[in-house]
């Protein structure tokens, strides 16, 4: 039997993604490249980051990769998205190398992010 | 196969049938020998292989010594291909077929190619289908070889094989017919077809798998040359020890298939409309291919929406999708660009294909899951934001 291309992980978060939607009044970022497209939504509360949801179309991978990023920086202080964890997603998600590029698209809607809400 | 998976994946292999099981156990069990050997044993081995033969021979209105055992399509496609046109290859080095044939057939032309054969690479109508003036226009004074398949394994697209078998007669041009989705599937008369060779496998048709056979006419300047060698099984054309039970296996499918042809077409052609009527009225989906063709397949691409999350989505029905299958390049289908589709849309095919024992329920399921997975997945791409 083949390998099944998706993990555990990446199933969960493509299969219920808990931060699929919208914020009303949050600061909305869009990236679109690789032929992947990712939207995030975010709120920000006393130099937090209190709610983070997507919009993304693209592959399992970078739709599970953008959920994964939605809940590992919510709570955080802005500071935090300076950083992005590549190699942590790679991981957990098992992303295939070929893949790289699109969830590096994810990261540019973070810095994208990052940079509308500093200002 | 997990319980709860609904498989809509025949296209690509169908469950052995319980009359082919029985008869390849009692097979198996009764005559171990081979059926090249003389003595008793393994003549019985040769009666087994000779009943399977009459049995095939029935199924396709040829003469059982018409019929060469292989391992399955790829290497009938092979044999006929390579072997045709090399057989053939003192006359001419032009050779002859479509854009949208299985890879068991291109890679062989472009093998050929690299032997310093000419191919002409002829391009199928919108639909799917061959017209046969494209088809007689492609072909010249020194084109002595040609292969089309009968039933396009993505999209179902059936082909004319009479009026491009009888172009082939009238330019005397060897033809060979991919009929690997078509035997056991559809009426299939070769006493009256004008095909010279007929590539088939088991396993689509509810056979076993590892078996398949290649009918070669039996008319003038109808051969071709081995491509295996070490024996003189099959008249030295296809060499090796013949698997008695596997090819009683197919024999007796053939069998099954004679007798279900006509109610297996008229079971599928009511699942196949109770599919697309159930999904044919989302916004952006298509049917790829003509919507006439082999009715247990059902090709569509639906704009908008990423391939291989939709096949994701689609769990748990177990459907292939346009790509190459291959995770590494997802490269869209070179059947459906060639039909003129996007990249963007042949990546987001989806192809059902449908069997004997699928149900009405099943149909209902996957038309009500398809229009489930495509909802979701429009809902979370950003454009739905807008």
């Amino acid at each position: 039997m083949s390998a099944d291309p998706y993990n555990a992980r990446v199933r969960e978060c493509f299969t219920a993604p808990a931060h699929a939607g919208d914020l009303a009044g949050g600061v909305t970022v869009l990236a679109d490249d690789q032929g992947v497209r990712v939207m995030l939504s975010a709120s920000v509360a006393d130099g937090r980051i209190t709610a983070l949801r997507f919009r993304a179309w693209g592959c399992p991978h970078l739709i599970a990769a953008v959920e994964w990023v939605c809940s590992y920086y919510e709570g955080e202080p802005l500071q935090a998205l300076e950083k992005f964890p590549v190699a942590r997603i790679m991981e957990d998600l098992a992303v295939p190398i070929e893949k790289t590029g699109r969830i590096l698209v994810v990261e540019d809607a973070i810095q994208s992010l990052g940079r509308s809400l500093n200002h | 196969m997990a319980a709860q998976m609904i498989y809509l994946d025949y296209a690509a292999s169908t469950p052995v049938d319980s009359r082919v099981l029985d008869r390849m156990r009692e097979v198996a069990e009764k005559n171990c020998a081979n059926p090249s050997s003389t003595h008793a044993a393994g003549r019985e081995a040769q009666a087994l292989i000779a009943t399977a033969a009459t049995q095939l021979g029935n199924l396709l209105s040829v003469d059982p010594a018409t019929l060469v055992w292989t391992s399955g399509a790829t290497e009938s496609d092979n044999l006929a291909i390579a072997g045709g046109a090399r057989y053939r290859a003192h006359r001419g080095k032009h050779i002859v077929t479509m854009k949208t044939e299985h890879k068991a057939v291109t890679d062989v032309f472009e093998t050929l190619a690299r032997e310093g054969f000419d191919v002409t690479w002829v391009d199928a109508e919108p639909d799917g289908r061959l017209n046969p003036a494209t088809f007689a226009a492609a072909l010249r004074d020194d084109t002595q070889f040609a292969s089309i398949m009968f039933v396009n394994n993505e999209t179902g697209v059936i082909q004319d094989i009479e009026a491009l078998g009888q172009i082939c007669r009238e330019h005397d041009v060897l033809f060979h017919v991919d009929g690997a989705q078509a035997v056991g599937k559809l009426p299939i008369d070769l006493g009256r077809l004008p095909v010279d060779l007929l590539s088939l496998t088991g396993h689509k048709f509810y056979g076993p798998k590892g078996i398949g056979a290649l009918y070669i006419a039996d008319r003038a300047g109808c051969h071709v040359e081995p491509i295996l060698f070490g024996g003189g099984q099959q008249r030295r054309l296809r060499p090796g020890t013949l698997p008695t039970s596997l090819v009683s296996g197919l024999g007796m499918a053939a069998d099954v298939a004679a007798a279900s042809i006509a109610s297996d077409l008229e079971h599928l052609r009511g699942l196949r409309q109770i599919l697309w009527e159930g999904i044919r009225d989302i916004e952006g989906v298509m049917l790829n291919g003509d919507p006439d063709g082999f009715p247990g397949i059902l090709n569509v691409s639906v704009e908008d929406i990423e391939g291989e999350s939709l096949l994701l989505a689609l769990e748990p029905l177990l459907v292939a999708t346009g790509s190459a299958c291959n995770s590494k390049t997802q490269e869209p289908s070179y059947v459906l660009r060639a039909l003129g589709l996007s990249d963007a849309q042949a990546q987001s095919a989806i192809r059902f294909s449908m069997g004997r024992p699928t149900t009405r329920g099943e149909v209902e399921f996957a038309a009500r899951h398809y229009r489930s997975a495509v909802a979701r997945l429009r809902d979370l791409a950003p454009q739905a934001a807008a």
